[in-house]
């Protein structure tokens, strides 16, 4: 059985009282179809226009992740120093860790995987180890 | 901050390819501007070196010093005009900003702040079009001011270059926790090149005033260099 495709109710009937909710929802549907078809005309055209790559613009303080400009050391504004610690104070020692570690992640990871190479070696036995392919003994059947 | 790498002198006109991009989105900063003819490369609008931060981001590193608005950036403007409920704000660009009192934290349409012609606020842009002034908010999205608003009038306005505003905005310069350690300051850097400074003496606002004047002419190793020595 096919699908019944646009069923509509005639605007006489819609026009009726006890049909007042279906026709807001009816209403509703034109609405977000008339809309749904004008954006998706706009997007497609901008598509066409910047090809592959889409481009934001944006300001400095974006780009540079620059911190908010108000800013109170020693006490002269304790409220804006309150709310400092959630960002400046924080960007601050994220930045402080970064230089404080040593041992880069990358190094971390290279210098432990071949560790546990080295750690793997030394609990494998001796049998293990030095397993070469042997011949079979010619004096011996094969069966 | 993750680091940012340098890829070579532009001038106007010059066509950037192999545009570096992350679910096909690229973010473009001042002096870039999309390419008509080439879909997928930029065009540079202004001379400087082009800048690149991973994964996406593109700028012109520029020493240009007309601060243009851009929608977002937090900026200390001076009061020049009010009329009515509308105040007109010297930001520093081509046009004055234009203000709503209504858009100060907690101000309805009886109760409105007080704030008077050559005040001194730092706000936000809301708004910022080639074809329209600019628009300023005093309030976040939850209508809370944060630290935005009038400034007290018990400070100093100075001009700086826009590019130490960026030098000294980036959380990693020492130079503004350097002077920390001498003397107690507020202050605030708007990324227009207006900075207001409040401190105990008037020998410690020159102070900082004297600092930013040799910032300005230093790279920005040097500054460390030359704060790690104050230590």
């Amino acid at each position: 059985m096919e699908p019944i495709k646009n069923v509509r109710l005639s605007k006489g009937i819609l026009e009726m009282k006890f049909m007042k909710k279906s026709r807001e929802q009816v209403l509703k549907d034109q609405e977000d179809a008339e809309s749904q078809e004008m954006y998706s005309r706009e997007i497609t055209e901008e598509m066409k226009k910047s090809g592959h790559t889409i481009f934001r613009e944006a300001s400095m303080t974006i780009c540079k992740g620059l911190a908010d400009g108000r800013l109170s050391f020693g006490g002269v504004n304790p409220e804006v120093e309150k709310l400092m610690e959630a960002t400046y104070n924080k960007a601050l020692a994220e930045a402080q860790k970064r230089e404080e570690k040593d041992v880069s992640d990358e190094h971390m990871a290279k210098g432990y995987s071949t560790l546990v190479n080295t750690v793997n070696n030394k609990f494998k036995t001796k049998k293990a180890k030095n397993k070469k392919f042997q011949k079979p003994n010619a004096a011996e059947p094969l069966i | 901050m993750v680091a940012s790498t340098d890829l070579g002198f532009f001038l106007p006109g010059e066509v950037i390819k192999d545009i570096e991009s992350k679910d096909k989105y690229t973010i473009i900063g001042p002096g870039l501007r999309r390419n008509e003819e080439d879909p997928n490369s930029l065009v540079a609008t202004q001379a400087g070196r082009l800048t690149f931060r991973a994964p996406n981001t593109y700028w012109i590193e520029s020493r240009r010093n007309r601060y243009i608005p851009k929608k977002g950036d937090l900026v200390v403007g001076v009061v020049t005009k009010k009329s009515g409920d509308i105040l007109k704000v010297d930001i520093g660009c081509a046009e004055f900003a234009w203000l709503s009192l209504l858009a100060f934290e907690g101000s309805t349409k009886k109760m409105k702040p007080n704030v008077n012609v050559g005040d001194l606020i730092y706000a936000k842009l809301l708004n910022a079009h080639k074809e329209m002034e600019p628009e300023l908010v005093c309030v976040d999205q939850y209508y809370k001011s944060g630290r935005l608003g009038v400034l007290p009038n018990e400070g100093v306005l100075i001009n700086i270059t826009l590019r130490l505003t960026h030098t000294l905005l980036n959380a990693e310069n020492p130079l503004l926790r350097t002077m920390a350690k001498k003397f107690p300051y507020e202050i605030v850097i708007g990324v227009n090149g207006k900075v207001w400074i409040k401190a105990n003496q008037a020998k410690d606002v020159l102070t900082l005033c004297k600092a930013f004047e040799a910032a300005e002419l230093e790279s920005e190793k040097s500054i460390i260099e030359a704060c790690r020595q104050h230590k």
